[in-house]
């Protein structure tokens, strides 16, 4: 009876181990294969075609210049590498304009013919249709169109996830966002939380710590949205007030929210590091004379150094991956910032904010996943430099 | 002539009450030994001498204690002059994770010393005064931790000796280490004698006979005899005193 008791007993954590371990993995795996979907689309929304004059000798066009040409930046077909003259944009919004009623049919069934027919008499026209309503021949052809490629998106300046007729999934606007408030993010939370540290561990009474330290660790409870919230409320009008902005959602707001939101993982951890500091050492320093601060400075910090680094790469992690807060406080604006007072927006916001509205399976819904593998590979790196700094840690105290 | 002279020193660490009325003078320039089987007090009284035991809460000291006519315990003393005066080798080897130099020079550079060149001799005086210099001359930056453990311990006694103390406190500092670290740090002190005060705190009779010219003998709080080493193994006046040194009880 005890032996089916330890059996079943061990099969069971085997099992909930196993499962774990799969469920992980098969979550992984969809979020690779998902974000990998977007290199298999085309540049040109999906059952969309460009089509020009078969007298136009552009034939190729990358999803920026599409863009481009589309928003009537580029007005002359000369920038494209083609002819000398000026480019019209069809739309099918734009049929009415140029067709009757009549022409078009009730159905639209003669629409993709009168179409053809007036790029067919326009060289400079460039038609944005449904494939299916383009007829085969009839004095036009096709920009060529190919799928999506990874140096457009990992390269690419522009996030443009619903533009028409090209969309645009260039990922630098958001990581530069992401990587900007994460920076600056820790350069206000690490001075602060080594600080309270040092405090903490050497200076205040066990009284005042007693007091103290649950408080910090309450930070920790606090859900983000509430420090969004917070941060709308208080620090936004404060930054608008202060450095005179347009709008006070900035990069610095979501860094100031986000350090606040690190500074009891960075305390936490340094101070444990610090008090893990050995007696032996602290007394070996005082016994040689140094004062209580320069065996804090010359002994307890460097010694502790490998713990206090985890603490700032943990708070790096969360500040990496925060998203309601951030979400909140940004501005969301998806360029890259061009100081940290501008309207920014990171990764994990971005997911947050588009992923309703993405048709799912469609383009912008994979960018959306690719996205994520990025973050994925981000917090990846930060968690294997925890691991290399406190294996170090090990090994140096052993 | 007195180096140090503990006069009527009781030692409370809260209600505890852990040293009972000792009166003792050391006098300057020799080893002498505290003996005494474990929690005796000995080690408490031997750290009243550079007030590491301000760092334990709760403590309290009545009574006096006098190093070079001075007390210690007044409150015009600057704690950290006083343990330049007064060094300390610990239990176990407790370098800093620093280099082997950084460890030698720690003492010097809190004490506001900035010439490197005097520091750099003053390095090599200690590790060489330690009997450290040929193992170590080579790896002077290498870190402290890669050295035995041995080695460690005399690293400790350089780094506590390159302030140039009067006074050397030794609480058991062989006792981590086997019996070759352990003959090496006894030949240092029998070096050492004559130039610097050295008190030490063992365990090991053997030790206690061999590198020190007076011994005292601590049970329960208090000294019940302190002599000169050869009188208290050979000829001791307590009989408690004999009972422990034949190993009757401890």
């Amino acid at each position: 009876m005890k032996k089916f008791l330890e059996k079943s007993v061990r099969w069971i954590l085997t099992a909930s181990g196993f499962v774990t371990s799969v469920v992980i993995l098969l979550i992984i795996g969809f979020l690779f294969t998902e974000g990998a979907g977007l290199f298999g689309e085309p540049v040109i929304e999906d059952g969309y075609v460009l089509a020009v004059n078969k007298e136009n000798p552009v034939s190729r066009l990358s999803a920026e210049e599409i863009k481009a040409v589309f928003d009537e930046d580029i007005t002359n077909w000369k920038d494209l590498g083609g002819n000398d003259m000026p480019v019209r944009t069809f739309r099918l919004e734009d049929a009415d304009d140029y067709f009757t009623e009549e022409q078009l049919g009730s159905q639209y069934e003669h629409a993709g013919e009168a179409i053809a027919g007036l790029v067919a008499s326009d060289p400079g026209m460039v038609a944005f249709v449904p494939g299916t309503m383009i007829p085969d021949g009839a004095g036009i052809k096709l920009i060529e169109d190919k799928n999506i490629s990874p140096g457009e998106v990992l390269g690419g300046k522009e996030w443009f996830p619903t533009a028409t007729p090209a969309p645009l999934f260039g990922v630098l606007p958001l990581l530069a966002g992401t990587v900007w408030v994460s920076l600056f993010a820790i350069l206000f939370a690490l001075p602060f939380g080594i600080s309270i540290a040092v405090y903490m561990s050497e200076v205040a009474s066990e009284r005042v710590r007693g007091i103290l330290k649950p408080i910090i660790e309450l930070l920790n409870g606090i859900p983000s949205v509430v420090y969004g919230f917070f941060g709308l409320i208080v620090i936004v009008p404060m930054l608008q007030q202060v450095f005179g902005l347009p709008v006070g959602e900035s990069g610095l707001a979501g860094s100031l929210v986000l350090a606040i939101m690190a500074l009891p993982t960075i305390v936490t951890v340094a101070e444990d590091a610090m008090r893990n500091c050995p007696r032996t050492l602290r007394e070996a320093s005082l016994a040689l004379g140094a004062t209580k601060w320069q065996t804090i400075y010359k002994v307890v910090i460097p010694s502790s150094m490998s713990g206090i680094a985890s603490g700032v790469v943990l708070g790096i992690g969360r500040a990496v991956g925060e998203t309601m807060a951030v979400l909140m406080v940004t501005g969301n604006a998806a360029v890259i910032p061009g100081s940290i007072l501008e309207p920014l927006r990171t990764i994990p916001a971005t997911i947050a904010a588009e992923l309703g509205e993405a048709p799912a399976g469609g383009a912008h819904y994979q960018s959306l996943f690719l996205l994520g593998v990025i973050l994925f590979f981000i917090t990846f790196i930060i968690n294997m430099c925890v691991e290399y700094i406190s294996s170090r840690n090990r090994a140096k105290n052993r | 002539m007195e180096k140090i002279e503990a006069k009527e020193v009781d030692f409370y660490y809260g209600d505890f009450h852990a040293l009972k009325h000792i009166s003792m003078d050391i006098p300057q320039n020799k080893v002498v030994a505290f003996i005494g089987p474990s929690g005796c007090g000995k080690s408490t009284f031997l750290r009243l001498f550079n007030r590491m035991n301000d760092l334990v809460p709760g403590s309290r000291l009545e009574g006096e204690i006098l190093i070079d006519g001075k007390n210690i315990y007044a409150p015009e003393v600057q704690v950290d002059e006083l343990r330049k005066e007064v060094g300390m080798v610990f239990q176990r080897p407790n370098p800093f994770p620093k280099s082997i130099f950084e460890n030698v020079a720690y003492g010097l550079r809190v004490n506001g010393i900035k010439d490197k060149a005097f520091i750099e001799h003053r390095v090599e005086e200690a590790l060489k005064g330690a009997a450290l210099w040929n193992e170590v001359k080579e790896k002077l930056n290498a870190s402290a931790y890669a050295l035995s453990g041995g080695q460690q311990q005399r690293l400790c006694i350089a780094r506590a000796m390159a302030v140039s103390p009067s006074v050397l406190l030794m609480d058991e500092p062989a006792s981590a280490l086997d019996p070759i670290s352990t003959a090496k740090i006894e030949e240092l002190i029998s070096d050492m004698r004559g130039k610097v005060t050295i008190v030490i705190v063992t365990h090991n009779m053997q030790q206690a006979s061999r590198v020190s010219d007076k011994t005292a003998f601590f049970y329960m709080g208090e000294m019940i005899e302190y002599d000169d080493t050869k009188v208290i193994f050979t000829n001791p006046h307590k009989e408690a005193t004999q009972n422990y040194i034949t190993g009757r009880f401890g």
